[in-house]
């Protein structure tokens, strides 16, 4: 299958079920909102080192708030709930109470509840004030700025963590435009983030090493200085840089919604602009149970 | 079954006790059951047919597990006296406790409420369209918590010890309450739409008592002290919440405030919130 030159592979993406979270955190105004947000999502791009993956969701207006101030709603995806309860109450604790006139409120209504302000309010030292409104329950817990609320806890729902896709390019200057756009069409979608910097990652792995402590290494076969070398590259002498995204989405769909607009985006550089061709990694439908095939998201995009 | 129409035939003598008239306990009667349920009728108990007049609700007013009262029953007590489901009304004025210790369900009075209105409710919702007398909202003598979930609006104005002991839900006046407005209250939220009398907050340890009206003068008690910093995200969230309600509290949000803090003399946690 050919779009626009771009080769698509007759393949699929394998993804894997995660626990997941939103919290919507606002501020004076959007710059520390954001500010809270980037540092709150920091160091968050992978669960093999991480502890959790996380990243912006959108920007929101006043008017989607809680409290009627601008904010950002984050995703946070982890292995397991408790995992991801050790990971919201860290990052919240240090990156967002610490944060200039920010207040944290959950951005799911539905599921699990795990800590938000729960604990965080042991800050306020005995003067913390609890305050139940409309059947929610927030903290308020004095600091330096005046009071920081949080609400006392958010709620977790499983999710799907790991659908992918692997752009195959002319060069460098053409991997990471083709990257840009497709990230710029995903991240325009609710409910899924791309977890790594600028949402591409440059070290796509496999499973297992020849190194026993290693569960995972690089993805050889898509290496292009490996080209030759390995017995299974995926790489032909025209492409030169491969760039991969990786998708958390809080259902099976959204992570679809995203892949399909990804390639559609990186479909209408097409082969001019120095897309070559879509991949995705799987390994061999053995990981994870859900798996995103290329060619039938481009089908059933164009179809509807 | 959808429901009963209870109508008062006259003003009993004395007063009546009608706990346990409850849309889940008359479910599944029939209508010579439910005449010849006893009700309280001072020292003694009597069959409720002896007082009100025993009619289905028709389907027509689409009033699953309904009570409707209709008549002046000031001297009818207990009126929703821990009613956790179902939907009562009182075509007319309740006596004292009404709603008192209701954990669920709705309770509408069209006209006045007696004393200890909503006294330790603990969830449900109560109007009251007219006026409660003093103790609304708060304990049952002997008891440490008063009214401790739910909501509660009065439309009229309230009596004396208004939220005494309170320690949870949301209790509104949308007109004036008398002394000892918040009085030892515990935590919670008032609203207050007119004025208020004196010593507002007395010996209250947390909790919120907004002041929705612009016009006269609060008297702040010594014990208060104000803060120097708003709380405008908590403002926000509160605002948005009480001006569901409507009335005075409607234009809350675009409002700002000032705040008192105490009281002093004992936690000082609470707070007294002046709407400007």
């Amino acid at each position: 299958m050919i779009h626009n030159g771009v080769a698509i592979d007759d393949s699929f993406a394998e993804a894997f079920p995660m626990k997941g979270t939103r919290i919507v955190i606002t501020a004076h105004n959007l710059t520390w909102a954001r500010h809270a947000a980037v540092s709150a999502t920091g160091f968050a791009t992978s669960v093999i080192a991480c502890g959790c993956e996380a990243g912006i969701e959108r920007e929101l207006g006043p008017h989607e708030t809680p409290d009627g101030r601008p904010g950002v709603s984050v995703l946070i995806f982890s292995m397991s709930g408790k995992e991801l309860a050790k990971q919201v109450e860290r990052r919240v604790g240090q990156c967002v109470l610490t944060c200039p006139t920010t207040a944290v409120y959950a951005g799911i209504a539905e599921g699990e509840a795990i800590a938000l302000g729960k604990n965080l309010r042991f800050f306020g030292d005995g003067w913390q004030i609890s305050k139940m409104i409309n059947g929610v329950r927030y903290w308020r817990i004095p600091v330096m700025d005046g009071e920081f609320v949080a609400q006392e806890t958010t709620a977790v729902v499983k999710c799907v963590g790991g659908g992918n896709l692997l752009l195959l390019c002319r060069d460098t200057d053409a991997a990471l435009a083709v990257s840009e756009a497709a990230v710029a069409a995903m991240q325009a979608l609710p409910n899924v983030i791309m977890p790594f910097p600028g949402g591409v990652v440059r070290s796509g792995s496999k499973v297992g090493s020849k190194y026993a402590a290693l569960s995972a290494s690089t993805n050889d076969a898509f290496c292009p200085s490996l080209h030759g070398l390995v017995a299974n590259s995926e790489i032909t002498p025209q492409t030169r840089c491969v760039m991969e995204i990786v998708i958390d989405g809080l259902t099976e769909s959204d992570v679809a919604a995203a892949m399909r607009v990804g390639m559609q985006a990186g479909i209408a550089i097409g082969a001019a602009g120095g897309l070559l061709r879509i991949s995705a990694g799987n390994y061999g439908g053995k990981l994870g149970p859900f798996h995103f095939h290329l060619r039938k998201l481009l089908a059933a995009g164009s179809t509807s | 079954m959808s429901g009963w129409h209870l109508r008062l035939l006259q003003a009993p003598a004395v007063r009546l006790d009608l706990r346990g008239m409850t849309p889940a306990a008359l479910a599944g009667l029939s209508a010579a059951q439910v005449e010849q349920l006893r009700v309280g009728f001072g020292n003694t108990t009597m069959a409720l047919a002896e007082f009100f007049k025993v009619e289905p609700l028709s389907p027509d007013d689409s009033a699953d597990d309904s009570l409707v009262f209709e008549g002046d029953l000031s001297r009818c007590d207990r009126i929703g006296w821990q009613l956790a489901s179902g939907r009562i009304t009182v075509e007319g004025s309740a006596g004292h406790y009404a709603g008192g210790c209701m954990s669920g369900g709705e309770l509408r009075v069209k006209g006045h409420a007696g004393l200890l209105a909503a006294c330790e409710m603990s969830g449900g919702s109560l109007t009251v369209e007219g006026d409660v007398s003093d103790f609304a909202a708060s304990t049952l003598p002997g008891s440490m918590d008063g009214m401790r979930g739910g909501c509660f609006i009065v439309k009229g104005n309230a009596g004396e010890r208004f939220g005494d002991r309170m320690r949870r839900g949301t209790a509104l006046v949308f007109g004036n309450a008398g002394d000892f407005l918040a009085s030892r209250m515990v935590a919670g939220t008032i609203g207050v739409g007119g004025q208020a009398g004196a010593h507002v907050g007395y010996g209250m340890r947390r909790g919120s008592v907004v002041f929705a009206s612009t016009q006269g003068t609060l008297d702040i008690p010594v014990t208060f002290v104000p803060a120097l910093v708003d709380a405008a995200v908590f403002w926000q969230l509160l605002a948005r919440d009480l001006a569901r309600h409507g009335g005075p509290f409607a234009a809350l949000p675009s409002r700002t405030m000032e705040r008192y803090l105490g009281d002093l003399a004992t936690d000082g946690r609470g707070e007294l919130i002046l709407a400007r």
